[in-house]
């Protein structure tokens, strides 16, 4: 009784209902905006809301979450500038749909695995919560370490054409990730003796010159072409068409939930891991991978909204963040005088069904906002590109500038703009570097832990994943996606079946 | 898409104007954190901002610079201009960088705004550690060398300066593994992944409470008021208390330089940010201990904690340089 009434809670009071639906809208569009985060949104909002009563602080913070996830697929597909590091995946097939005339339609079913994403991971927190979270911090580094090797894998996936210039854009990616001062020791890294490379290399600004300014040159090479004419008949999507990519999801939503729910990774690695994933299930994709596959969509879109409700798992069970938004979140609720820990659903019950329940109605409104207005904003790309790409450009500017208000980001952007736009030039995959970066230090860091632990000792590192079974499948993972993509793979394959 | 280019140049052009005799603060404040989200130093910082932003009347956007033991996030607010507009919200590390080869930048290049509290240094166990008190641990360490593991998070850090009390009185042979901050590694112990980590009382104490974590000593000469029956180290090993009480502290800084209208702005904002019942409450409820210093009485504090600290590691072999090359003079 005590659960219906929590639940009710934001349901019934017309103010919650309407502060968690105006942070859903202002959610998307601070997700569709490059350089703007979820993370910096409700940071801002903790000193905005402090002296508000908790409940309505935690609505809104809860909307701009939930509305800023799915926001970032927006310029992703239109504009090949992914909004926030868990769109990157959807830029490789939202935006050759696009490119096509298909905008519209990706908008729209990405709206509605979003909202079947977002639902499940809903769904695991309030069912699975404290088991889930056991299982999340059972993860040990050499765990994280194989996360990381699975990502990497997909290098493999996102090589169009050369996987010796994948592997190359790859390790690029890791070594542009590993620039700075190391956060193990305390040692500079590729820093070439400079105070401004010891922080490291932006990583949303190379995001932003790799996918964005990148595209915008190549464009320039047919500037004079007319735009495609935008298809605006199908855009919410019809019911076979959902049904169809109804499992897909469904996996790749549980992917998106327990990656979300793990305290080290988020809904970045989250969506690449599930792009993977859609590129090894799907048999026969009706458009290649890359080049506009739904599935392509659907996998990463589902998996970091489903991150969403994986991400409180941790923190409500036990006050440890699953990711930077909840850490933030954890702040908010020791300010407003609770004291997120394991006695939380204890002592708080309340509050952990009035998180569940918000995030419902985040989830709902989601849906409804993503729906509406998609026919404006398609018509961005149908823009004559002597007004978009000059658009892009001040977008991207502005993007990298507000990540850290420094203008040296700036440079780092346009500087590895005109550098992925070389790469494309002469053929060298862009995604592989950008995999590369993001897993660069999850990668390093829990390598280094995994072997420190183990003394220093492979052999005793090796026996430790064989006695754990999460390490074991894990590792199995990690050999069978390996062999899987050599001619090894091939041979036994053919043996078998002649 | 046009609307929403013209609405960002906008906003960026308001952050980069600045008004030249405009009231302090005339735009947002630019606050770092420099230890990630979900440790102390985050959590106490993210708690008495608000309130000192309401006696301020401006914005303080907090932002978590983390890693090389909080030299990043130093250092950016060292880069940036003295304008009082970049506030550094640190730990106690970078009393110990220069001793430790970290960096040639601490607090004396900074003026402190507040030394807002103290942690108490306890030492916790996960639930399955083979032991259960401080001298059960060192027994076990002595019988199973390398075999435990602790957290660690970096040299110069509380896991390293309560492990080098430790190493002073009783030499433990162990395994560390680092982690970029106590949050993190705190996880990490309980996900089993480390078996012991020295840690500040505020961020394992809900920990405790909720039995995720085991206590095995406070590190300080009298039990805390928030956990009576976790026993002092003292209380099994008296040879400890002469380097007792010690502990982590939590403050906010400008750069040297920063005119003193607004430094004495941001003093007052956050003397009576701390004074707030709701803050008030939090630092009880962690388990920290109230300081709220200003002016010569942070400075002092300051001093005194640099002087035991550094010659405590130094003793220890910890340190790359001696104290005494930066005039730092013994206790």
């Amino acid at each position: 009784m005590d659960v219906i009434n929590a639940l009710l809670i934001p349901i019934l009071d017309l103010k919650l209902l309407g502060l968690i639906g105006l942070g859903t809208f202002a959610g998307i569009y601070v997700g569709a905006i490059p350089g703007l985060s979820v993370t910096m949104a409700v940071s801002i909002l903790i000193s905005f809301t402090f002296s508000w009563a908790v409940y309505p602080a935690i609505a809104l913070m809860i909307g701009i979450y939930m509305g800023g996830v799915y926001g970032g697929s927006r310029t992703a597909i239109l504009l090949n500038i992914p909004g926030a590091p868990s769109a990157i995946a959807t830029a490789m097939d939202g935006f050759p749909m696009a490119k096509k005339g298909l905008a519209g339609e990706a908008i729209g079913i990405v709206t509605v695995v979003s909202f079947l994403g977002g639902f499940i991971g809903i769904l695991a927190l309030a069912i699975f919560a404290p088991l889930l979270a056991d299982f999340a911090i059972s993860f040990q580094p050499r765990d994280y370490m194989m996360l990381a090797v699975l990502g990497i894998l997909l290098v493999g996936s996102l090589s169009e054409g050369s996987l010796v210039k994948g592997i190359f854009a790859g390790a690029l990616g890791i070594a542009i990730g590993a620039v700075g001062m190391d956060p193990l020791t305390y040692t500079e890294r590729f820093t070439f003796g400079t105070s401004g490379l010891r922080s490291g290399v932006s990583f949303v600004a190379v995001m932003i010159g790799m996918f964005g300014i990148s595209e915008g040159l190549m464009q320039l090479h047919t500037v004079n072409t007319a735009a495609v004419k935008q298809k605006i008949s199908s855009i919410i999507p019809s019911w076979s068409q959902v049904r169809k990519h109804i499992p897909l999801g469904m996996q790749t939503s549980s992917i998106g939930t327990v990656i979300g729910a793990l305290p080290g990774t988020g809904g970045d690695i989250a969506a690449l891991i599930a792009y993977d994933h859609a590129t090894r299930v799907t048999k026969n994709p009706e458009v290649p991978f890359g080049q506009g596959a739904i599935e392509g969509l659907v996998a990463p879109e589902t998996a970091n909204n489903a991150a969403v409700g994986g991400a409180f798992i941790p923190m409500l069970t036990l006050g440890i963040p699953g990711d930077a938004v909840t850490a933030i979140m954890i702040g908010a609720l020791f300010i407003h005088g609770l004291n997120p820990g394991p006695m939380l659903m204890v002592d708080q019950p309340n509050m952990f069904w009035f998180i569940v329940s918000a995030l419902a109605l985040a989830n709902c409104f989601m849906l409804i906002f993503g729906l509406t207005g998609i026919r404006v904003f398609v018509k961005i790309v149908e823009l004559p590109r002597a007004v978009l790409l000059p658009a892009i450009l001040l977008l991207s500017i502005v993007g990298a500038y507000a990540v850290n208000n420094s203008v040296n980001d700036v440079y780092w952007m346009l500087g590895f703009g005109v550098f992925g736009y070389f790469m494309k030039l002469y053929g060298y995959p862009l995604g592989p570097v950008i995999l590369g970066v993001i897993l660069s230090r999850l990668l390093d860091d829990n390598w280094r832990r995994a072997i420190i632990s183990d003394q220093e000792s492979l052999w005793m590192l090796l026996k430790g994943t064989l006695a754990s079974p999460l390490s074991l499948v894990l590792f199995v993972s990690v050999i069978l996606i390996f062999v899987s993509k050599t001619p090894l793979w091939g041979m036994i394959f053919r043996k078998r079946t002649a | 898409m046009l609307m929403k280019s013209v609405i960002g140049a906008l906003v960026a052009l308001g952050l980069g104007v600045v008004p030249a005799l405009a009231e302090y603060p005339a735009k947002e404040i630019k606050g770092i954190i420099q230890w990630g989200a979900g440790g102390s130093t985050d959590t106490v910082a993210r708690a008495i901002t608000p309130h000192a932003q309401a006696v301020l009347g401006g914005t303080i956007v907090m932002q978590n610079v983390t890693g090389g033991v909080g030299a990043i996030g130093l250092n950016q607010v060292a880069n940036d201009a003295a304008d009082g507009y970049s506030i550094l919200f640190g730990a106690e590390n970078p009393l110990l960088y220069k001793v430790m080869g970290l960096g040639d930048k601490d607090y004396s290049d900074f003026v402190p705004v507040n030394i807002i509290a103290r942690g108490v240094p306890i030492l916790v166990a996960n639930v399955d550690a083979p032991f259960n008190t401080f001298p059960e641990m060192v027994a076990y360490i002595n019988a199973n060398p390398k075999a435990v593991k602790f957290g660690s998070t970096g040299p110069g850090g509380l896991p390293s300066v309560v492990t080098a009390m430790i190493n002073s009185k009783t030499p433990l042979d162990v395994t560390f593994v680092p982690y970029d901050g106590d949050g993190p590694a705190l996880t990490a112990l309980q996900g089993k992944a480390i078996d012991v980590m020295p840690a500040v009382l505020g961020a394992a104490i809900e920990g405790i409470r909720g039995g995720t974590m085991k206590p095995l000593a406070m590190f300080d000469i009298e039990p805390s008021p928030q956990l009576p029956d976790v026993p002092t180290i003292v209380s099994t090993n008296p040879e400890f208390a002469e380097m007792l009480p010690w502990g982590p502290f939590f403050g906010v800084f400008v750069k040297n330089g920063t005119p003193d209208d607004v430094v004495a702005k941001l003093t007052a904002a956050y003397a009576e940010a701390a004074t707030h019942p709701d803050f008030v409450a939090l630092i009880d409820g962690r388990g920290f201990k109230m300081l709220s210093l200003a002016g010569a009485e942070a400075e002092e504090f300051l001093t005194g904690w640099q002087s035991t600290t550094s010659w405590l590691i130094h003793e220890a072999g910890m340190t790359k340089a001696s104290p005494e090359d930066f005039g730092i003079v013994k206790p």
